[in-house]
């Protein structure tokens, strides 16, 4: 068994694999710790302490950053490594290049932290690292593209696997958002702050049409990616259709790019590109239907397996999730249900559902898979899983149903007028009434995060015993030689 | 770039994304689909993650 | 002629694959976002409607609310709703934001919409509202923001607009462009305007308006409120033909 190993860790570069799989681990208790202080700070204001640093409109991208960039981001450089190595059977083609990723992208999130919380923003949602971050966020990103595709390149299987194709079109298309939303004029080549080429009406189009395929490539294909992997491995069986996966992944990568503007209905974007938006949020449902059914009809004929493998309820549960987020979000994405859902908590429900529910816990199930292969031994507790999979399901129905009643609640506050038509409540009145359920929701990710720990604790000790046998190993070889010596 | 004002008319857009969204769709789909052969060496490449597998089996 | 295409094509030829892909992902982007920089109505240009770019003050005032992340609990945008027109009024023009690098219409009301919040409150509303805000409103969630009292940075304004004039905001650098501005906004907003007078321009507005009631030095609460102050306020609805307005849309 240690011949084998040995000969696997040179075939491939599994020590990349290791260092994102960590700091995806580093990153998510720091991300969801901040999105729990940042949720409290809502249901009890004096958190805010009177400090720039940790006021809530600082922190919030703190927030958003941690999670999706260091938390989802490290997840996916870790899997699309390990992925892309394990169905071309080939390593990486630079050690040098994928450490460079590893040390620039860890590089990105810690600065992007720190410049929030000093008070430097571009002011557009998920995109607020100022230029300087955003060019090291572009070098590192095209090294990856071209560590990727000359990694597929080298491959010794003929076909490229459907996993890879979805890894592919996340890079691509995060290249392109994060080009085209990022163009700003710096005040000077000294300073942090910028401002954006496009004003206004264009200014927002640009931006939404990156904050949801944000969403729809980072969150969604490259998490897809993950699933046509690890999902089918975990399961110890193929995925329930090949052609399906081929169907759905041109037409998500098509249609996707168009729905951006759905968050601006109503606004002054002119009427036919939210209604545009709007058809193809619809259509859109199919091929997210079709990826979602993909994923789990992989188990048709094994869902005992759901009962025996915590592991794989993880990664099933979250297929649900992302089933339900994407039925919600087409829904929503109706210039009528817009008309009452946007600007309140049920958006934030529906954005958590999607991160909390599919992203975070397809990443879990993931790592729980990969992590005990790539360090060689078995995972040190399945109990634990099972506990940090309540905690985490648990977690996720706390927040979405506490933000739906929220949003749902403010959003008819605001519209009703009373006999005379006059508005029949204050603003400040539906703050008050939002109070209960900003407390139900900082339990909820309190919930999460609770799970997050477990897990790491989990995956700490997984590597410790990883590393004691492979002392005791080690030892009985020396003895061995020893012996054969005398 | 006159011709662009095409799609600024609202009721233009709806069958604009459906001609666009429906062709290429029926496309693909007929010809993923569309014959027996080809189906079933689509269906053998679901077979790749497993392949790299032999040693880690053995334990 | 038969052409016999195989999706082993684009599957075995990752470059192939690139080029599609990106052609995929890219044709929602140009079809949506390009006609909006070529077709004239995006921006209504309607009588009545006469948007001026930010003083320096003002401009700064933006900066920090930037900073501070308000459009993370505050939006500026307004909907053609009935309860919207009451509570915040006439439903935001995209004329209103043109000169907004970048945008701030927000996603979320945590708080109150703010794109037609300038001359709703007193200057001294503001400055207590920002240094403690539940001492005015009981229910409220938002932060306490005492560090606003400190001093203004000044020092980089003129840079500022001139970053912001190389991205189309017209403040003038020669006098060909200040002249341009007295037709276009008058002669008093052409000398805001105007980038060599910022400095001067600005401590004159902060001790005009004494916005945080303190006339020493001008503070970021003197930025920041003129800039709440005026936003909203550019557009008299009384002036514009309300019928034309929905033509342009």
């Amino acid at each position: 068994m240690a011949i084998t190993t040995f000969s696997s860790a040179e075939q491939y570069n599994f020590d990349i694999v290791k260092k994102f799989a960590i700091m995806a681990l580093v990153w998510a208790v720091v991300g969801m710790f901040a999105g729990v202080y940042i949720a409290s700070e809502l249901a009890w204001p004096f958190l805010n302490f009177d400090s720039p640093y940790i006021s809530f409109g600082r922190l919030r991208p703190v927030h958003t950053s941690a999670v999706i960039f260091g938390f989802g981001g490290s997840a996916l450089f870790a899997t699309s490594y390990y992925v892309v190595q394990r169905t071309c059977q080939t390593r990486l083609i630079s050690d040098g290049m994928a450490s460079f990723t590893f040390w620039g992208w860890q590089t990105v999130i810690v600065l992007a932290a720190l410049s929030y919380m000093a008070g430097y923003s571009q002011g557009r949602e998920y995109a607020e690292m100022e230029w300087p971050i955003d060019i090291l966020i572009e070098v590192v990103w095209v090294t990856y593209l071209i560590l990727f595709v000359g990694t597929i390149m080298r491959r010794k299987q003929p076909h490229i696997y459907v996993a890879n194709w979805f890894y592919l079109a996340f890079i691509l298309a995060t290249a392109l958002l994060h080009t085209f939303n990022n163009l700003a004029m710096p005040v000077d080549l000294f300073s942090m702050k910028s401002y954006s080429l496009f004003s206004g009406t264009q200014d927002a189009m640009t931006q939404w049409w990156y904050g949801h395929n944000a969403v729809g490539f980072f969150l969604t294909a490259a998490f897809l990616g993950m699933m046509y992997y690890f999902v089918p491995k975990q399961a110890g069986r193929p995925i329930y259709s090949y052609r399906l996966s081929i169907v759905h992944f041109w037409a998500l990568s098509f249609m996707y790019m168009w729905v951006g503007a759905h968050h601006l209905h109503w606004t002054a974007l002119p009427d036919w590109t939210s209604t545009l938006a709007a058809t193809f949020s619809i259509l859109l449902l199919m091929p997210s239907w079709g990826g979602m059914i993909n994923g789990i009809m992989t188990l048709s004929g094994a869902w005992d397996k759901l009962r025996t493998d915590p592991v794989m309820r993880f990664l099933i549960v979250a297929l649900s999730f992302y089933g339900m987020s994407t039925f919600e979000g087409p829904m929503m994405s109706l210039k009528e249900v817009n008309a009452l859902s946007h600007y309140t908590d049920w958006t934030v429900g529906h954005v958590h559902s999607g991160a909390l529910g599919w992203v975070a816990m397809i990443s879990f199930g993931s790592l729980y898979h990969m992590i005990p292969k790539l360090w060689d031994t078995k995972l040190y507790s399945t109990k634990l899983v099972e506990v940090h999979f309540w905690l985490a399901t648990v977690g996720v129905l706390l927040y979405i149903i506490a933000m739906w009643v929220s949003g749902i609640t403010q959003g008819l506050m605001w519209r009703a007028l009373d006999e005379f038509g006059n508005l029949q409540y204050s603003f400040v009145e539906s703050v008050a009434a939002m109070i209960p359920f900003y407390i139900m929701r900082a339990v909820g990710g309190a919930f999460f995060l609770t799970g997050t720990v477990v897990m790491v604790y989990n995956i700490f000790m997984t590597i410790r015993q990883a590393k004691q046998e492979e002392a005791v190993l080690e030892a009985k070889l020396a003895a061995k030689m020893a012996n054969a010596g005398a | 770039m006159e011709w662009l004002n095409w799609f600024s008319r609202p009721e233009n857009t709806k069958p604009l994304a459906l001609l666009i969204f429906f062709v290429t769709f029926v496309g693909i789909v007929l010809y993923v689909y569309g014959s027996k052969k080809r189906s079933k060496r689509l269906e053998s490449y679901k077979d790749i993650p497993f392949q790299d597998d032999a040693p880690d089996n053995k334990d | 002629m038969r052409i016999n295409f195989k999706h082993e094509w684009i599957e075995t030829n990752i470059g192939l694959m690139l080029v599609l892909t990106m052609l995929a992902i890219s044709v929602g982007g140009l079809v949506e976002i390009a006609p909006l920089f070529f077709i004239k109505k995006t921006v209504e240009n309607v009588e009545g409607i006469n948007v001026r770019p930010y003083t320096p003050l003002e401009l700064r005032g933006r900066d920090i609310y930037i900073r501070e992340g308000c459009y993370t609990c505050h939006s500026q945008m307004i909907r053609p709703f009935v309860d919207e027109k009451l509570r915040y009024g006439h439903y935001s023009l995209a004329a209103e934001s043109q000169y907004d690098h970048p945008f701030q219409w927000g996603s979320k009301r945590t708080g109150p919409d703010l794109a037609r919040v300038g001359g709703k409150y007193s200057n001294e509303w503001h400055v207590q509202h920002l240094i403690a805000p539940r001492s005015m409103v009981p229910e409220s969630v938002m932060p306490n923001y005492p560090w606003l009292m400190q001093l203004l940075d000044q020092s980089d304004i003129a840079n500022r607009m001139k970053a912001l004039r190389a991205v189309g905001v017209p403040y003038s650098l020669t006098e060909a462009e200040r002249e341009a501005n007295v037709k276009k906004f008058g002669a008093e907003v052409a000398a805001m305007l105007h980038i060599a007078d910022a400095k001067k321009n600005l401590v004159e507005q902060a001790n005009l308006g004494n916005y945080d009631g303190d006339r020493a030095g001008v503070s970021e609460m003197d930025a920041l409120v003129a800039y709440l102050q005026v936003l909203g306020t550019m557009v008299d609805f009384t002036k514009v033909d309300a019928d034309e307005l929905v033509r342009s849309r």
